[in-house]
């Protein structure tokens, strides 16, 4: 090694770190990067990638069972081949690890295998699995460690039996009947895809319901196709207890709500923490709140100067698309750029139909004391989905009642992770709903219900019945 | 005179936003018309008349949200009785904010008229037409002109009687709230001397006599650039985005200064005021950039100019050993919650009551001898400076002269001066800014102003030995038709002892 002092020193070459990264380097920085696994971190290798993988084929097959109501016959039986699924999702994973490799030798990114702590201020020691520890030097240290799933101590801990997300997306074989304990994002994620490849599934949450962190109204729609769908979905509920000892290879588990129930094996879903009890960070002086998140201000500098931390690891919004724009914002800020960050983030739920939100809900508008009208507007209202056949869903868009600002926009439904994208522009731009309703919109879409919905939310929708006018005599 | 109030639409709503008035104030109404529509979360709400009558006044203007049972307007003629101590003062009837209890001295009656706020989101408004000729006497209750808001367009019912001795805004133009429009005076001098007094107020302007005829409007109405002009709804609101409005609001920066914004219709977006002010900090071509003066800055050059040149100003500077001050500051601050200039004010205020000649003002060929100190504190401002007076400074204690001077001063920001005429003396510190020493020029028609510089931590000579200390510098500008130089020095050294003896002086 040549060189060991870097104007830019990343740990963790995840969605946050490896962007951070290249963006240093694109801005003429002298950049290394450390990253202890595969690149790519969870997203590439554990979460968004292997899943969606997975879950074109779950959707394929899904379509194919259902493919009488578009009058497509199919003779013979339908099955899938999950040999051919995984290898398909492990070739992609290469591919796109490949790709950021050369990504950084394009850019001149040094790249080091190992695992990266802290052990002082602007220095941090490089341990690979096979050599002598290094130790680099930086003068602005980005720390993209990234977090792991949540694994419930006291719990059997034989990954065949009881897994996370981590495991369930390199399963080599599916289990019959499968328990998922949480029913947010991911929870609900697998079990739409679990569904469709034939397994028994069963979703336990503790909330009163599903995708608890987006809109509530997104979450009782969801609730109704599951249930369609035969999932089981127990809600404010808890797994008591998980007993492996039976010896069959049945799981018995008992629930607060009194029932018991078996399957063969246990997903374990009820969220994520930060990788950063083993990166040094007390070496460094930097302090971590109660749940491990280090904390940062809104130019993601941590409590010590020149070190940053991006993505899962601040606690700030566990995306891979949230830590990949902390990551050219961390950078920009370090280099000189200083910036605020204060984007509004989307959120994107894979289960089809897809679940989509940016923005305020309305709890927490209505939390915030703010004056909101809210406008809705039924997909299934659409020329496109009626003609597609895909008429669940909704949108629904806050607006500000006395600004006429665009506040949040939620939508299930199909494509909704897409058409997000549109509404994430406007809120961008914080625009308020007149400009949302004034955009034009092609048609037929289904991202005219964002339209419809804009309309809807200013008493002003003309594909709907009009608004409910209340008339109230006075004085009263 | 009767109270529309917000009832319940429906079950869980507590409030609802204010969608539009169906009807004006002045319009009659039958009963079973619609009065006005609100929406709440997923409906509108139609708020319909059981009875006939007059809507009088609106309250809760467009985009106003309004809590359940709160009053949206009042009504005349309707047979329900009225709520039980109802306030006779309307939403146009502002209660007048004249600065100070009136004098009969000099100078004389001034009250100035504001421009009212109607609705707590106005924060200027614009005078459509006069109803009202300089000259006339005005009686309470009378319209005096229009005003448009960003939301209506009200006609304006003085506050207050008396004779409208002067017009400073013209037919068109945009004024703050709360700020003057015209004054009433039995003299049209009382208006001037007010004015100059006031140093910050609008330069009058010069309105047509006969006033509110279509040609009026053309004459008087100012003119905005024509290139690349901001897009103005029919209310005559800059059409800008909200976080257009917001960045603007923040940074200080006028959205119709800003031309056509890059928003469909030439809408101005967030982005544009973004741009704007790198543009204002840094002209693209090197070339100077060109703008006019603001009112205030206006009427600051015209007033201290007038002072520089005219008032035979000289200088007298000392340096206090401000060690006992500081001591004294600490000592009083957890109780009294001073500042370390309040405990200057109030030396000064000591010093004064011991010197006649600067508790005086000049009046053309008379010195006018004030029993008390009435001392101007300069405040800075946005884009300027204001001077509310503190009266009778030296009767006060400490205590009371912490909370009325942080009273005026907080007016003042918020655009109420206080006394304004009634200042002998004004102090300008900007030790704050770590200012070594200035010089200042009088405020007209008063004796002097002190400069108040930085206490600094610096190395004192004393009988020979030298120690550590703090000292500050402070420089009296005297009016020399008023003060001699005898006379500042031993003002000046009058200060000096108070301030260097703190504990015997100012209890």
């Amino acid at each position: 090694m040549t060189n060991n002092h870097f104007d830019v020193f990343v740990i963790g070459a995840g969605p946050g770190g490896y962007v951070a990264a290249l963006r240093a380097a694109q801005m003429g920085a002298s950049t290394g990067i450390v990253e202890r696994h595969h690149l790519g971190g969870t997203c590439l290798n554990y979460g968004c990638i292997p899943s969606k993988a997975l879950l074109s084929s779950a959707e394929m097959l899904h379509g194919v069972r259902h493919a009488r109501q578009w009058g497509v016959t199919v003779d013979g039986p339908i099955g899938f081949d999950w040999q051919e699924i995984t290898q398909h999702k492990n070739k992609i994973l290469r591919q796109l690890r490949g790709g950021v490799a050369s990504l950084f030798k394009a850019r001149g990114v040094a790249h080091l295998a190992g695992h990266g702590t802290l052990d002082a201020r602007g220095r941090v020691r490089v341990t690979p699995s096979d050599g002598p520890p290094q130790t680099v030097t930086a003068d602005k240290v980005i720390l993209a460690t990234g977090s792991a799933p949540i694994r419930i101590p006291g719990w059997p801990d034989d990954p065949a039996l009881v897994c996370t997300s981590d495991e369930g997306v390199h399963w080599t074989a599916l289990p019959r009947r499968l328990l998922i304990v949480g029913g947010g994002v991911i929870g609900c994620e697998f079990a739409c895809m679990m569904q469709a490849f034939g397994v028994d599934v069963t979703v336990v949450e503790m909330m009163p319901g599903l995708l608890p962190t987006l809109d509530h109204d997104l979450g009782k729609a969801l609730l109704a196709i599951f249930k369609a769908r035969g999932i089981t979905c127990f809600l404010d509920t808890k797994v008591e207890d998980v007993d492996v000892a039976s010896g069959n290879g049945a799981i018995k588990t008992r629930l607060s709500s009194g029932e018991s129930l078996e399957f063969d094996r246990v997903l374990v879903a009820t969220g994520r923490r930060p990788n950063t009890d083993d990166v040094g960070l007390a070496d460094a002086g930097i302090p971590t709140d109660k749940h491990g998140f280090v904390p940062v201000n809104d130019h993601l500098e941590t409590a010590v100067p020149g070190h940053y931390c991006i993505g899962d690891a601040n606690g700030r919004c566990m995306l891979a698309h949230a830590a990949s724009a902390h990551g050219v914002a961390a950078v920009e800020n370090a280099l000189g750029r200083p910036k605020p960050f204060e984007s509004p983030i989307p959120s994107a739920v894979y289960t089809f139909p897809e679940v989509a939100a940016v923005g305020l809900s309305e709890r927490e508008a209505r939390e915030q004391g703010l004056p909101i009208a809210i406008g809705r507007f039924p997909i299934g209202h659409l020329g496109k989905a009626m003609a597609a056949r895909h008429p669940d869903g909704f949108v629904k868009m806050i607006r500000h009642r006395e600004t006429g600002q665009l506040l949040g926009a939620h939508m299930i439904g199909q494509n909704a992770t897409e058409c997000i994208a549109a509404a994430t522009a406007l809120l961008h731009q914080n625009v308020s709903m007149h400009d949302v309703a004034e955009t034009v919109w092609a048609h037929p879409t289904i991202s005219e219900a964002i339209k419809e919905s804009a309309e809807d939310a200013l008493g002003a929708g003309l594909h709907l019945p009009p608004r409910k006018v209340i008339r109230v005599p006075v004085p009263a | 005179m009767q109270s529309i109030i917000l009832p319940q639409p429906a079950d869980g709503v507590n409030a609802a936003t204010v969608v539009r008035w169906l009807k004006r104030p002045g319009e009659h109404f039958s009963a079973g018309e619609a009065l006005v529509e609100l929406e709440i979360e997923d409906a509108l709400v139609r708020l319909e008349a059981s009875q006939s009558g007059t809507l009088a006044t609106i309250l809760a203007e467009a985009r106003e949200t309004v809590r359940v049972g709160a009053e949206l307007a009042r009504a005349e003629g309707m047979s329900v009785p009225a709520p039980q101590s109802e306030p006779e003062t309307t939403m146009t009837r502002q209660p007048s904010e004249t600065s100070g209890p009136p004098t009969t001295g000099d100078p004389g009656n001034v009250t100035p008229v504001l421009m009212p706020q109607a609705g707590n989101t106005m924060e200027e408004g614009i005078v459509v037409s006069w109803k009202v000729a300089e000259g006339d006497r005005i009686e309470v209750g009378q319209i005096l002109c229009e005003i448009e808001t960003d939301k209506a367009t009200i006609e304006y019912e003085s506050p207050d009687a008396g004779r409208l001795a002067r017009i400073v805004a013209r037919e068109g133009e945009t004024i703050p709230i709360k700020q003057p429009i015209a004054f009433l005076a039995d003299n049209d001098a009382d208006v001037d001397a007010y004015l100059a007094a006031q140093g910050t107020t609008a330069a009058p302007a010069t309105v047509p006599r006969a006033a509110s005829t279509a040609g009026a409007v053309a004459a008087g109405a100012e003119t905005r650039p024509s290139a690349g002009s901001p897009p103005v709804t029919a209310e005559g609101r800059v059409r800008a985005s909200p976080a257009a409005r917001k960045v603007a609001q923040q940074r200080g920066i006028d959205l119709a200064s800003l031309g056509a914004g890059s928003g469909p219709g030439g809408r101005i977006l967030a982005t544009d005021v973004e741009k704007a002010k790198v543009a204002a900090a840094v002209s693209v071509d090197g070339k100077p950039i060109r703008r006019p003066m603001r009112k205030m800055r206006r009427a600051i050059g015209l007033n201290l100019q007038r002072s520089k040149q005219t008032v035979p100003h000289f200088y007298v500077r000392m340096t206090i050993d401000a060690t006992p001050l500081f001591a004294y500051y600490r000592e009083n601050k957890p109780r009294t919650n001073c500042t370390l200039n309040d405990c200057v004010v109030l030396a000064v205020g000591r010093a004064m009551a011991e010197c006649p000649e600067v508790r005086s003002q000049i009046d053309g060929d008379e010195i006018v001898e004030f029993p008390h100190a009435n001392i101007g504190i300069a405040v800075g401002v946005d884009d300027g400076l204001v001077v509310p007076v503190v009266r009778n400074v030296d009767s006060l204690t400490l205590a009371q002269l912490a909370v009325e001077a942080k009273r005026v001063v907080e007016n003042a920001r918020n655009g109420k001066l206080e006394n304004i005429g009634l200042g002998n003396f004004t102090i300008t510190n900007l030790g704050m800014f770590g200012i070594e020493e200035f010089s200042a020029i009088i405020n007209p028609p008063e004796s002097g102003i002190l400069a108040v510089s930085a206490l600094r931590e610096t190395v004192i000579v004393e009988d020979g030995a030298i120690r550590p200390g703090r000292v500050m510098t402070m420089t009296l500008s005297a009016d020399h038709r008023i003060v001699d130089g005898l006379v500042a020095a031993r003002f000046l050294g009058r200060l000096k002892e108070i301030l260097e003896n703190p504990g015997e002086t100012l209890t």
